[in-house]
């Protein structure tokens, strides 16, 4: 099997986000994590590949200091590593990324994808169904769990009433939200090991995708726009009005 | 809120990136394990088991022990370890230090051949458990005058005596224990089920609690002839163990600082008195800037000190002064912490009290604080003054 | 400027976002044609103010979900310079890969449009909002409630396609929700209760709202220490969990520091309890002073009107 996990590299879920400038600082970030949707598709790419055998390369498109993710990602058992470089994400549009992202995958010979939902930094989800696409490759999204019978693929993923188990067939594209199973520690072993594994580096060109003319411009980053102070109210009676403001003031419901 | 170590001078700069990536396993093992059920092991008095079976897969038993299956690590990422073991519970880290520096050591760098590999593989798995038997009732910081003592008897070695305050006796699957044979200290690896030895847990401990202390009561022990460890002889032996052991305690006492640090920072911001967060008093903040004063001057102590040990430049009075330093100021921090809580600081919702009281254990083994003191003070006149001489 | 609404459903009808769609379509001067993906909702979203036509899109493939078999399906029946839909895990995958085929760029979970395109979201999990423009063609998500829904009084004209596409993801085996509820550590809305619910069993009211809103229930040290029938899982607190959902309420929760230092990093905190100076509503962004006998049937009401 040669399978592919797609990575990003975002800030750590914790860590603060300023904007300075119109723009978030990148450089005041204090902690860079692999994104927590793509850490459940890297679990589950490797049971896939230590249950049926096989390649797993690990490959992600970002700027320099993703190489750490990416030897992270060689601690816990990745094979192989790519690293298509691009150091501003943010001047690139969807339909760019996924098609470097597809052109990295031919690159790499897979044809069984993992990759996370979303990324914990745009939250938007366009990335599996875009490149599954673009590889002519069936998409199955919301998965927890994937599975080989011998033959296909299967994938539990969520239905309207709870989770359906689907069968598909290379090539194939796995999107995962919350998996079943936490990405594996690494041991000294693995770290060691990790030490070995060079990333192969190449640029979009290398891969013949031009991405000089982006369809989407940054105007500006903000910070959230501050809460209201907090509002007290007497009485049962005003719950109607703050679930009122919890749909459309706070935008949580 | 993910833990967030203080790291004033940016030591993390000058990590390999497999030094770090070592130390960010083992700090996300504690957040994990240890940080949510460490109180409970604390007040059910127990080491878990399954923390030793974690530890072993890590592969960081042993850590700086090059060969045999042990890791091979830098003895900066040893010490990181420690420091991470010991942010999460100073009994997790001794652990980890009894079994790598005071019983893999020994006979790693002291043993034959044949005791190596019959006995590293196992213990750097964690599958066998080492303890270190050098301590008596009567002799603690002259063991020196030690009395337990081995009689050879032709086809084996008759090991009478008993050792006292030994982390992991009970649990141990092997000891390695310094008695006298004809008056000079040797090493002897004793195996559980030797006759004659028992390892009584010793209970009542108001520090490392979630630590195994023990006895160790050898009755006419009779233990095979190939137990001895053959190159080494006299206090040299257990010395050396303890070199090692106290270096990674210097790292680990910066890490049991940085939890009580960053409990009283969180703690002083959220607590409101006169409608202001106690982190807007002079008096606290004082508190928390003299913390990390300390604690950077102990890190960069502990990180000088691990390269020294990594190119082989190191002398023994360096080690005493950073275990000296670092768990003094430590105990000194967590007091601080706790006073910072509040009442709340008397509470196990807090780590504070425990770090405390186990960071009274660290400042008396290995090597108590004035005896530390004492080394640098012959070092530094020539003339001893550990004792009146007679 | 034609803009194609892919209408998002809830079981058999239309999800009340849908009328959001055609609003936010309005709003940027955008003709909306509203795609039924197996024809569910069509009549329904014939009614939506606003609307110039409805296509009911029927197929073999719209029987299970295979999201690149609707998206082409649904791509040939309509061009369009913009599509528009829901940011719902369906829609998403839906409007996401009928861009791929179109070779469009899409930008997700907005919550603002202006002409030009103009496209205003949140991101890093709301921890900043980026405003950007977006050449058209091009696809977009739109998040639910960020915008006004059109109004009813519609009649556009509903015309029915067959088109299908094949399906590459087949359904083996379906299997029903287990009745366990969310972890509090994972959920995104959790409604937590302390001492000042009385006792374990009105915890049940909490479990009632939860459910109604896809929400874990919590629990402070106070609750978990008095009643062992509240397990230590659900405790939130300085020895419990730490979490950081949008939204957290706290129902006879007084709001000692242990508890707070488990929650006060959620988005939005409101607080229901009887005594107007509980430390809670220090934190509290939306804070009811009233009992929970009282204040829990109200919201329960409430919740069920969305």
């Amino acid at each position: 099997m040669g399978i592919a996990v797609l990575l990003k590299q975002v800030p750590d879920t914790t860590a603060k986000i300023s904007v300075s400038g119109g723009r978030v600082d990148e450089s005041a970030v204090s902690k860079w994590s692999m994104s927590p949707y793509d850490e459940y598709a890297l679990e589950s790419a490797l049971q896939l590949k230590e249950s049926g055998g096989g390649d797993l390369v690990a490959i992600t498109c970002g700027p320099a200091r993703a190489a750490k993710m990416l030897t992270d990602a060689a601690a816990v058992g990745a094979d192989s590593l790519l690293h298509i470089l691009v150091e501003d994400l943010n001047a690139l549009d969807s339909t760019q990324v996924q098609t470097i992202l597809a052109a990295a995958v031919a690159h790499s010979g897979s044809d069984i994808v993992f990759c996370g939902k979303q990324a914990a930094d745009t939250n938007a989800g366009s990335t599996g169904p875009g490149v599954a696409h673009l590889m002519d490759a069936s998409c199955v999204t919301m998965v927890s769990e994937v599975a080989s019978d011998g033959s296909s693929l299967t994938a539990m993923r969520a239905s309207p009433n709870g989770n359906e188990r689907v069968a598909v067939s290379a090539p194939c594209v796995f999107a995962f939200d919350k998996g079943i199973n936490e990405l594996r520690r690494p041991n000294v072993r693995g770290i060691m090991m990790a030490k070995k594994k060079v990333a192969e580096v190449l640029g979009p060109a290398d891969l013949g995708v031009d991405v000089s003319a982006s369809s989407v411009s940054i105007v500006s980053h903000t910070p959230p726009p501050q809460k209201p102070p907090g509002q007290k109210f007497e009485g049962a009676d005003s719950v109607a009005a703050v679930v009122g403001k919890l749909r459309d003031e706070a935008n949580v419901i | 809120m993910a833990y967030e170590a203080l790291d004033f001078y940016d030591i993390d700069s000058l990590l390999t990136d497999e030094e770090r990536m070592v130390r960010d396993m083992v700090r996300d093992w504690v957040d994990e394990k240890i940080i949510p059920n460490i109180e409970k092991a604390c007040r059910d008095g127990v080491f878990p088991d399954e923390w030793r079976v974690d530890l072993g897969e890590m592969g960081i038993l042993g850590a700086p022990l090059e060969g045999y299956g042990c890791p091979g690590l830098s003895y900066i990422a040893y010490g990181l370890i420690c420091q991470e073991l010991e942010r999460g519970d100073s009994g997790v880290r001794s652990f980890a230090s009894v079994q790598g520096s005071l019983a893999m050591y020994p006979i790693w760098d002291f043993g034959s051949e044949e005791q190596k590999n019959h006995y590293l593989p196992k213990m750097t798995t964690g599958e066998w458990i080492g303890c270190f038997g050098l301590t008596e009732p009567d002799y603690g910081s002259n063991p020196g005058d030690m009395i337990t003592r081995a009689e050879d008897k032709g086809d084996h070695y008759l090991l009478n005596g008993a050792k006292m305050w030994i982390t992991n006796g009970t649990i141990a699957d092997l000891a390695v224990v310094w008695a006298k044979l004809d008056g000079v200290i040797r090493g002897f690896i004793v195996e559980k089920d030797d006759p004659g030895f028992t390892a009584p847990e010793m209970t009542g401990k108001h520090s490392l609690k979630a630590s195994v202390t023990s006895e160790l009561v050898f009755q006419d022990c009779k233990i095979p002839k190939d137990r001895m460890l053959p190159h080494v002889k006299g206090l040299k032996g257990p010395f050396s163990c303890l070199n090692n052991a106290r270096y990674g305690i210097s790292w680990g006492a910066v890490g049991a600082a940085q939890s009580c640090f960053s409990s009283a920072r969180e703690y002083s911001l959220s607590r409101i008195q006169f409608d202001h967060p106690i982190a807007s008093f002079q008096l606290v903040q004082n508190k928390l800037a003299w913390m990390l004063r300390e604690i950077t001057k102990a890190q960069l102590l502990a990180y000088h000190l691990g390269k020294k040990k990594d190119e082989g430049t190191w002398i023994a009075e360096q080690i005493s002064l950073a275990k000296m330093n670092n768990v003094d100021i430590a105990l000194e921090i967590a007091r601080m912490a706790r006073d910072i809580h509040g009442a709340n600081g008397i509470l196990d919702e807090y780590p504070v009290m425990r770090h405390m009281a186990n960071l009274e254990s660290v400042k008396t083994y290995e090597g108590t604080h004035d005896i530390h003191n004492l080394i640098l003070g012959r070092h530094i006149t020539g003339i001893q003054a550990f004792t009146r001489e007679s | 400027m034609d803009v194609t609404v892919i209408a998002e459903t809830s079981g058999d009808g239309l999800h009340p976002v849908t009328a959001q769609l055609v609003g936010a379509a309005a709003s940027i001067g955008g003709t909306p044609t509203v795609l039924c993906a197996g024809g569910t909702g069509a009549a329904e979203a014939a009614s939506i103010s606003g609307v110039a036509k409805v296509i009911s899109v029927v197929g073999d493939c719209f029987g299970t979900f295979d999201g690149a078999a609707w998206a082409e399906a649904l791509n040939s029946v309509t061009g369009g310079d913009v599509i528009i839909a829901a940011a719902s895990p369906s829609g998403r995958e839906i409007a996401a890969t009928m861009a791929a085929i179109r070779g469009i760029p899409i930008v997700q979970d907005a919550t603002d449009l202006a002409p030009g395109i103009s496209v205003t979201r949140p991101i890093y999990s709301g921890k900043a909002i980026e405003t950007s423009t977006i050449t058209t063609p091009c696809a977009i998500t739109l998040r639910a409630n960020a915008f006004d829904a059109a109004g009813k009084g519609g009649s556009a004209e509903v015309s029915t396609v067959n088109q299908s596409a094949d399906v590459a993801v087949a359904v083996r085996e379906a299997i029903a929700k287990a009745s366990e509820r969310l972890d509090v550590a994972e959920a995104d809305i959790i409604i937590s209760g302390g001492r000042g619910m009385g006792g374990p069993a009105n915890f049940s009211h909490l479990n009632e709202i939860a459910d109604m809103i896809g929400a874990a229930v919590g629990a402070s040290r106070a609750a978990v220490d008095t009643w062992e029938e509240i397990p230590h899982g659900m405790q939130v607190g300085q020895t419990g969990k730490t979490v950081t959902p949008s939204l957290y309420i706290a129902v006879g929760i007084s709001g000692a520091i242990q508890h707070l230092a488990g929650m006060r990093t959620s988005k939005y905190i409101v607080a229901i309890n009887k005594d107007p100076d509980a430390p809670i509503f220090s934190v509290a962004d939306y804070g009811i002073v009233a009992t929970w006998e009282a204040a829990l049937p109200a919201l329960k009401e409430e919740l069920g009107k969305l």
